[in-house]
Order: structure tokens, then C-alpha cells, then sequence
């Protein structure tokens, strides 16, 4: 089973990384975009679906590592690698700090609480002109030459994403991930039997913090911009949204729902005006008759 | 600062309250009865005033306003009883997450058929001729049709407070919210129910949008931006609570305007603030009851 | 963790290599298709053609296609016939630069043409340096463009930041004289917004008049509501207020400040242009000052008046400055190419750089320095009275500001570009 299993996460790698010799750029470039997306779906769902708490607010963080590389670029604070690796541990801080005070509230609340901060960052990064450019965002050379060439860039992404995941997947099998489980199935008897329920919580949400706080980083890696508009409460419904396509329960579940979506969402845009009927009827029709996810439709087939 | 012109301040502060309660007493009204949190309730919002601005047709026939004002909701209601029929029925066991994607799934395609049959045009619509005025206090001027909205949600909060209190269906409702399994022991129709209070709340967006027409542009992106400040209201005065949909609609009302004059940069931020604040001092806001099953214990 | 909990993952992530596999091969055969005919190339345009300011989209991209017709019918360019794509940039940056990259890549265009938004405007301009693809900006005419964010492949044939409102601040200065006045101001949260209100205080002071700010508004773009901003200005009681705000958000706005009686109070200054215009037909109040890029109505010259005719004809409407602004803006890149004998975007930029183009309009000269054009603004009060022949008010006492005398100088733009 775990050879077989590792085998498919190898398979996979493969596949990404011949990719650059086999897609034409633009698709190149979609392909990175949905690694990225991925990583913050698997990051979120390291809440919603591991932990059953549903953050509507993970675009916060997301859009905070975004703009820590592109604000230490624009200010001259610090050179872009140094930027890079301060994003999601800036990130993890302040998940930390808006974690403490959202986990005080439950489930519906607590999305209420995350879609609040979520909001609050946004019209601060819209509000706050002289710091941020305001609704006009941070664009310019602030990516090193090295990554603007397409291939290079695929490959930064691509060892970053595997590597995040890896650890994440490290995270998911650990006794913390457990516990999470533990904790989400039947939160008071986890209580009862001695798991600090509140501290494992907050650890989750920072750690998801600082993955979203990652994969914002990588978006600058692709797009070279930041802008408000990460962080607003639209931005933090797409991982989750991913993540129920392809499914909360599972591990890779938001990986696959990310690629479908993006790739799915690049495609239709070039074919159709009315991509956002096709992706809510799909959603429509994944929440309505196959609650469980995508993957469970791969899974399926397969028999 | 005058008299005058701090009292000019004031109604339209009330304006824009005004406006928010309407959509969000629909909100409220939803959330309490069928604890649905409705993501397409902007587009109800939306699609009224673009209805609204229809209905009117291209010479902006200012003498069909009033039969306008009053079809445009009804026809979101009748969308709203449908939407419920076809989709929302099927999801009330269901997660919550569940719930919200489906609304927000629904929210996408409305938005996308709204710009497919009005187009990505903004569009304007007049007041009827006698509310094109203005009032004149003192040296100030204020447009009479913004008088017109503060009386408009003065009468729905009235018509919504007998609804509730003075009609059998509105105990019918309470008695729902409290607990719809005796209800139907009773011999109450249960679904029915629910679905008369969704195309309430779908009413009550509508009338929302087609109220708002004259007050602002319409387009394109108008749910989205309504959604968020209907929230915060409803979150603000309880969620459940057409009371709170009040006070919270007035809060952030006046907060906008004090904020716009005062703290520019700063008044944004400072609402998002006040509902964060509220929400983890008092959860079920000013003046709402706690929420059973999605606050609670699960 | 059962067993079978396993087995399901394990093949769940079957799943998900297969998928990748499937997608993988179904991208490359997309990505083989879409190739262009060989004796055609393509240009690109990505602007906003929806929400509130969507009309200057459209009616650009209406005077984009009509030169380019026009080049296509008269044999095309180096005997190659133009194709234009377009799309919509949704006024988000991060949509501009997925539809330039998209258009780019796989549509192998060789100009792009801006958009509506400034901020969209300058995230595209770094993508279009990249590429080597020459950016032309006719709408979105942030000063940043040509000076902080300045590539040698971008060019404006629009008045920008600096420009506009010095030339409005010029026109009030000969109104007013030296004598001292009051200013509210009200615009856009972005920096078309602030540059614009920053660069009008300045001229103003520049040209002697003693001016006092009394309130600043900063309402974000595709506001839809501006009743709580509006009071504050009508108690400032200026005697001049500043208006940022365009297009649709200019009609909201003009619409919701009648009713606050906010033209009694002050006399407003704003882009009043074509579509604004008959939007609110007769209502703007008389004496308003208004300023417009490029009014149909008001420009001199042969091929402005053939242009306008030609428009009219097939749009049974008179063109708005964002239009003639495309239309001129297609010529500007249809001269490179021709001048450098090559739609190679390092030899068209090359060759527009300093160069005088010859546009219906008249001759633009691009500044080498900068690569700015020395267009006119034109300013002007409200009339009383709807012009019947064009449905809409236009302006008494127009005044056309030559570019000469409100850009930048190159040394001060110089100062500002990146690497000086």
C-alpha cells in the first residue's frame, strides 16, 4: 500500500516535471497558478477539512505573504529571498494573533470571525495609501530576473509546492494531525481524555497561516502584483471552494480540486464569456449530488 | 459645522440605513426561520433593481415607477419560492459548508445571467416626478426620494413587526424557529412554510434593489458589495433578529457617515472592527437570541 | 486509521495522477491549436468592458477597430491584414495581466493596447517590457506610466495625470486671477485619483493663485454610493470643488450631488465629456466647469470631422474622447510599424521613440525622454443650453491647453523613471 501510494505521489512529480517540455507557455503558466492554488486549498483545508473548522478568512494570510514580498521590494526592506522566507512566518505570526481571538467563537461564528478579519485586512491594504498604493496594488520588477523566465518559474514553484506538501503531508499522519481529527469527529471526548483542545486549534490555524502565507509568496512569484483584492472575503472562498470540489475529507482532495478548477477556469475563459455559470452550475451540481468531492469520483472509476 | 447641515448629515446616514435594513431584515428573516445563510441574497438585491430599471423600459417612464416598485420584488419572491422548491429544500440536513457553497455556487450563476440578459452597462433610473425634489432646511438641500426610503423602511419594519407578532403565519414562523418538529406534529405544512419565508426574504431583497434604483448606479457587481454590508448588519444586531437588522442597519449607518467626515482612512477598517468586537463579546450580536445548532455544541 | 480508510487514499491518489495525465496531454493538444493565419497578425487589447466604467471601454475599442478597418481595407500593414482580440480586465489589475500574458503567449500579438484603469494599466505595462511588446495608453493616463513605471515599450497618446489638471488649474487661474480661493476636493482612492487632485493644488499654485484646501473625499472607484461624502463637501462651502471621479461613477455622482444641492454651493470642476454628458441630458448646472481629452465637438481639423461623420454614420451616436483616443492610438502604433519596416517590438518602439506621428487628429509628437504625447486638454464651461445637433450640453468659452504647456519637463520626468 505505502509503495503504492508513493508511487503515485512519484508519478505525479514526474509528470510536473517534464511539463515545461511538453506544454506550450501559456498552459506552463496555468499549470504553475494551479500549483499554487493548490497548495493554499491544502493549507485551508488543513482547517475545514482536517481540523472541521470552516475559515472564511484564509485569504488574510494568503494575500499577507503576498504583499510582505512585494511591500519589502517597494520599500527596499529586504531582497527578494529574504522577503520569500519571511512571508509565512509573518504570516503564521499574525494567524496566531487573529486565531486567538476567532477560535473564542464556534462554527458558524467562527467563519463569521475569519470572513471579518479577512475583510478588515483588505480595506487596510486598500485604506493604508501610503504604505500599500492602495486599491492600485504593488506591481514592478520586485521577482528576480532568474524567475521571469517561464520554465524557471515553474520550477521554483513546483520544488516549493512539493516540498510544503511533503511537510504537510508529514503533518497530516503525525499524532498532531490526529488529534485534529480527533478533535473535529468528537471534540468533547477528545477534551475528556486530555488533548488541549484550544492550544491544538490554535496551532493549526497558525500553521495554516503560514502555508497560505507561502502559496500568497509564490502568487507574487507568478503574477509580480499584489493588490487588495487577495484578501478579500472572494479570494478566501476560492480555496475552500476548491477544496470542496475536489474534497475536504482527503488528503490530495483539494490538490485535485485545484487543478480541475484552475485548469478548468483558464480554458473556459478563453471559450466562454459565461465561465462563472459553468463553475457555479458544477459546484452546484458537486454539493448537491457528490458532497464527498471530485476525488471520490476518481475513486470510483477506477473499480 | 451648522445645524443645518449636521442634520443633512443625519438623514442621510438614516438613507443608507434605511436601505441596508430593508435587505437585511430579508437576511435575518431567512437565517432565523430555515438557518440558511443565504450568499445569493445580493443577487436578489441585484436583479430587483435591474428589474426595476427594465420595467421602466428605455424612455425611464417615471409614471410606471410605482407599479414597478411593487412587481419587481414580488417577481424576486417568485424566483425566490422556485430557488427553494428546486434547491434549498434539498440541503437543510446537509453541513453548513454545504449550505453556504450552494448559495454562493447559485450566487455565481445569477451574477453571470444578470450580465448576460442587462449587460455590463451601469444604468440609472429616476425617482417619480413629485419625490425628484428637494427639501430645504435652513440652507441645506435634501433630495425628497431619500426621504421617501426612510419612510419606505419604516413601513416594512412595521409591516414585518405585524407580520411576526399579529398574523397566524408569523407565529406559524416563530413557532418554526423554536421548533419546526412539533410544528409539524400540529399538522403544519412545514415545507410550505419554509418556503414562504425564503420568497419573503427574496421580497424583501428585491425591494431593496428596486428602493436603491434611484439612489445610485446599477450594474454589474452590486450583489457582492451588498452582501458584505448585510452581513455585517445582520451579524451586528443578531443574526435572526428583524429588531437587530434595525439597530445594526442604523449603527452602521451613522458610523459610515461619522466615519466618512471624521477618520476618512479609517472608517472602513473600524466597521469590520465593531463586528469583529461584537462578535467575540456577544456572538448573537445586540440583540439576537443565541443561534442553536450552528453556534453550539455539534 | 482502518484499513480500508487507506485503501481509499492510496487510490484517491491513482486518482490523482491520472487526472494530472489526462489534463497534461489535454493541455498540450489545446495549447497546439489557435494559430494564427500566416498573412495575419494580431494585436491585443485588455480594458474594462463591464461595471461603471465599462462605456470608455466599449467606445475605445470601437475607435481601436475602426483603424484598424480602415488599415486593413487600404491593403493592411507591410501586407499583412490586422486582427484585434479583446477582453475584459473587470477592472482588477490581476485580471489585466491573465488576459495580456494569455494574449501574449498564445495569441503572439504584437501591440497591446491599454486599458481603462490606471492601476490595471501599470501592471500591464510591466508584463508588456517584458515581452518586448510595445503598450499603448489611451484611456488610463496615470503620469507613473511614463515616469515611475516607465518601460521603453510604453507610449501615451492621452494627457496624463500631470496634464489634465494643470490644464484645468490653468483655465481657473485665468478665471479667477490672483485672488485668494477655497477648494474641496473629491476623487478615486487610487493613484489616478490622488495624482490628479495632488497635481491640480500644485499647478494652481504654480500659476499664482492663492488656494486653501477645505476638505479632501476619497471614495473607492466603481463607488455606488457616494451620499455620505457629499455632505461634507456642500458644508465646506468652497467656492471651487475638484471632482476625480469619471465616467459612470462621475454620472452617480453628479446625480446624488443635485439632490444635495452641491452646485449651488460651490462651483464643481470635473470630466464632463461625451458620455457624461447625455447621460444627465441638460442637468449638469451652466457655468459647471468641465474638462474633456478629447471633445468630438470642439476639435479643429480635416480628419477629426471626417472621423466624427464616419462614427456617426455607423453608430448612429458621436464618438466619446476615448474613441478618438483609440483610433489615434492605432495609428501611432500602424506609423511605427511602418517606420521600422518590421512589427518587431524592440524596431516599432525604437522607432516611435521621439518620433512625430501623423494622426487624424493632427501630428503627435512622442517625447524621447519619456514617451509621452503632446496632446491637448480641453476645458471649458457647461453650457445652458442641449446642443440640439448632439444631444448633450457642450461647453462655452473652450479652451484647448496645448500638451507643450503642462507636461512634465524630461528632466523632471527623468528624475522620477526607475535607474535615474
Amino acid at each position: 500500500m505505502a509503495l503504492s501510494r508513493r508511487s503515485t505521489w512519484g508519478g505525479a512529480l514526474v509528470l510536473l516535471l517534464i511539463a515545461p517540455f511538453v506544454l506550450p507557455t501559456p498552459w506552463l503558466l496555468v499549470l504553475q497558478n494551479a500549483l499554487v492554488l493548490g497548495l493554499f486549498a491544502v493549507a485551508t483545508n488543513l482547517l475545514v477539512g482536517w481540523s472541521g473548522l470552516v475559515s472564511f478568512g484564509q485569504a488574510a494570510f494568503y494575500g499577507l505573504g503576498a504583499y510582505t514580498v512585494a511591500l519589502a521590494w517597494l520599500h527596499g526592506l529586504a531582497p527578494f529571498w529574504l522577503a520569500f522566507c519571511a512571508a509565512p512566518l509573518i504570516a503564521a505570526l499574525v494567524a496566531g494573533l487573529t486565531g486567538a481571538i476567532a477560535l473564542r467563537a464556534r462554527k458558524l461564528y467562527f467563519a463569521l470571525l475569519t470572513l471579518a478579519f479577512s475583510e478588515l485586512f483588505y480595506v487596510l491594504a486598500e485604506q493604508l495609501y501610503d504604505i500599500t498604493n492602495g486599491a492600485n496594488g504593488i506591481f514592478g520588477a520586485m521577482v528576480p530576473d532568474i524567475l521571469i523566465v517561464p520554465r524557471n518559474g515553474f520550477y521554483f514553484t513546483l520544488a516549493i509546492v512539493a516540498a510544503a506538501l511533503f511537510v504537510l503531508h508529514r503533518i497530516f499522519h503525525s499524532p498532531f494531525g490526529l488529534a485534529l481529527r480527533a478533535i473535529r469527529e468528537r471534540r468533547v471526548r477528545a477534551e475528556a481524555l486530555g488533548l488541549d483542545v484550544a492550544r491544538h486549534e490554535l496551532a493549526a490555524f497558525a500553521l495554516s497561516g503560514a502555508f497560505c502565507g507561502l502559496a500568497g509568496a509564490l502568487y507574487v512569484v507568478h503574477d509580480q502584483t499584489a493588490y487588495p483584492e487577495l484578501l478579500d472575503w472572494v479570494k478566501s472562498g476560492e480555496p475552500v471552494i476548491v477544496a470542496v470540489i475536489g474534497g475536504i475529507s482527503t488528503f490530495a482532495g483539494p490538490l485535485v480540486g485545484a487543478l480541475f478548477y484552475q485548469i478548468a477556469h483558464d480554458a473556459l475563459v478563453t471559450l466562454t464569456r459565461d465561465w462563472q455559470l459553468v463553475l457555479g452550475a458544477l459546484l452546484l451540481l458537486v454539493v448537491l449530488f457528490r458532497p464527498a468531492g471530485l476525488a471520490s469520483l476518481l475513486e470510483r472509476k477506477e473499480r | 459645522m451648522n445645524f443645518a447641515s449636521t442634520a443633512i448629515e443625519i438623514l442621510s446616514a438614516l438613507t443608507a440605513a434605511a436601505n441596508l435594513f430593508i435587505i437585511a431584515a430579508g437576511l435575518s428573516l431567512v437565517f432565523g426561520a430555515l438557518r440558511i445563510i443565504n450568499l445569493a441574497h445580493g443577487s436578489f438585491y441585484m436583479i430587483g433593481a435591474l428589474v426595476m430599471a427594465s420595467l421602466l423600459g428605455p424612455g425611464q417612464a417615471s409614471h410606471l415607477f410605482w407599479p414597478a416598485l411593487i412587481l419587481s420584488p414580488l417577481l424576486m419572491a417568485a424566483l425566490g419560492a422556485v430557488l427553494e422548491r428546486l434547491l434549498f429544500r434539498r440541503i437543510y440536513q446537509a453541513e453548513h459548508l454545504i449550505q453556504l457553497l450552494l448559495s454562493y455556487a447559485l450566487s455565481l450563476m445569477l451574477a453571470d445571467l444578470a450580465l448576460r440578459i442587462w449587460g455590463a452597462d451601469s444604468r440609472t433610473v429616476p425617482p417619480p416626478s413629485w419625490l425628484a425634489g428637494a427639501l430645504s432646511v435652513g440652507g441645506a438641500t435634501f433630495p425628497l426620494y431619500d426621504l421617501f426610503v426612510i419612510a419606505l423602511a419604516a413601513g416594512v419594519g412595521l409591516g414585518l413587526w405585524a407580520l411576526l407578532r399579529r398574523t397566524r403565519f408569523g407565529w406559524e414562523i416563530r413557532a418554526a424557529v423554536e421548533d419546526p418538529e412539533s410544528l409539524a406534529l400540529c399538522g403544519r405544512n412545514v415545507p410550505a412554510l419554509f418556503t414562504a419565508v425564503f420568497a419573503l426574504g427574496a421580497f424583501l431583497a428585491g425591494l431593496g434593489g428596486a428602493a436603491a434604483a434611484p439612489l445610485q448606479a446599477i450594474g454589474p457587481g452590486m450583489d457582492s458589495a451588498i452582501l458584505v454590508s448585510a452581513f455585517i448588519v445582520t451579524v451586528i444586531g443578531g443574526l435572526g433578529s428583524i429588531a437587530g437588522a434595525a439597530l445594526g442597519a442604523a449603527v452602521i449607518g451613522l458610523f459610515q457617515a461619522v466615519g466618512t467626515l471624521w477618520l476618512p482612512t479609517w472608517a472602513p477598517a473600524f466597521i469590520f472592527l465593531a463586528m469583529i468586537v461584537v462578535l467575540v463579546i456577544r456572538p448573537s450580536g445586540l440583540l439576537g437570541a443565541a443561534a442553536q445548532g450552528w453556534g453550539g455544541e455539534g | 486509521m482502518t484499513a480500508r480508510k487507506a485503501t481509499q487514499r492510496g487510490k484517491n491518489l491513482n486518482g490523482l495522477g491520472m487526472g494530472l495525465l489526462a489534463l497534461l496531454t489535454g493541455m498540450g493538444a489545446l495549447g497546439a491549436g489557435g494559430v494564427a493565419q500566416a498573412d495575419e497578425i494580431t494585436v491585443g487589447q485588455s480594458t474594462s468592458l463591464s461595471g461603471s466604467i465599462a462605456q470608455l471601454g466599449l467606445t475605445g475599442r470601437r475607435g481601436l477597430e475602426m483603424a484598424l478597418e480602415k488599415i486593413n481595407a487600404e491593403g493592411g500593414l507591410l501586407g499583412q491584414k490586422v486582427r484585434l482580440v479583446v477582453a475584459d480586465d473587470g477592472m482588477t489589475p490581476a485580471n489585466g495581466t491573465t488576459n495580456a500574458r494569455q494574449m501574449i503567449l498564445s495569441d503572439h500579438i504584437k501591440a497591446l493596447f491599454g486599458p481603462v484603469s490606471s492601476a490595471v494599466g501599470a501592471a500591464e505595462e510591466t508584463l508588456a517590457a517584458q515581452y518586448h511588446v510595445p503598450y499603448f495608453l489611451f484611456t488610463a493616463n496615470d503620469v507613473r506610466m511614463t515616469t515611475q513605471v516607465f518601460t521603453p515599450y510604453a507610449f501615451q497618446v492621452v494627457p496624463n495625470t500631470v496634464m489634465e489638471p494643470r490644464a484645468a488649474a490653468r483655465y481657473l487661474a485665468e478665471l479667477v486671477g490672483k485672488k485668494p480661493i477655497t477648494l474641496a476636493i473629491i476623487t478615486p482612492n487610487y493613484s489616478f485619483g490622488r495624482d490628479s487632485a495632488d497635481s491640480f493644488v500644485a499647478a494652481l499654485k504654480a500659476d499664482g493663485v492663492d488656494v486653501k484646501v477645505l476638505t479632501q473625499q476619497f471614495p473607492k472607484l466603481g463607488e455606488t454610493d457616494y451620499t455620505p461624502f457629499i455632505p461634507p463637501l456642500v458644508s465646506a462651502h468652497a467656492d471651487y470643488t475638484f471632482v476625480g471621479q469619471y465616467g459612470g461613477d462621475l454620472v452617480t455622482f453628479t446625480k446624488q450631488a443635485l439632490g444635495f444641492g452641491l452646485f449651488k454651493a460651490t462651483t464643481v470642476v470635473g470630466q464632463y465629456g461625451r458620455q457624461v454628458l447625455t447621460a444627465l441630458p441638460g442637468q449638469v448646472p451652466a457655468g459647471t466647469i468641465g474638462f474633456d481629452r478629447a471633445p468630438f465637438w470642439a476639435m479643429e481639423g480635416e480628419g477629426i470631422k471626417r472621423f466624427n461623420e464616419d462614427y456617426h454614420q455607423r453608430f448612429n451616436e458621436w464618438p466619446s474622447a476615448w474613441a478618438i483616443l483609440g483610433y489615434t492610438a492605432a495609428e501611432t502604433w500602424a506609423a511605427g510599424v511602418k517606420k521600422a519596416g518590421s512589427f518587431d517590438g524592440d524596431k516599432v518602439a525604437a522607432a516611435l521613440s521621439g518620433a512625430t506621428v501623423q494622426t487624424m487628429r493632427g501630428p503627435i509628437t512622442l517625447r524621447a525622454c519619456d514617451h509621452q504625447g503632446n496632446v491637448a486638454e480641453y476645458v471649458g464651461r457647461i453650457s445652458a443650453e442641449v446642443d440640439p445637433r448632439y444631444g448633450q450640453q457642450t461647453y462655452t468659452d473652450v479652451k484647448a491647453i496645448p500638451g507643450e504647456e503642462t507636461m512634465l519637463t524630461c528632466e523632471e520626468a527623468e528624475k522620477l523613471q526607475p535607474h535615474h
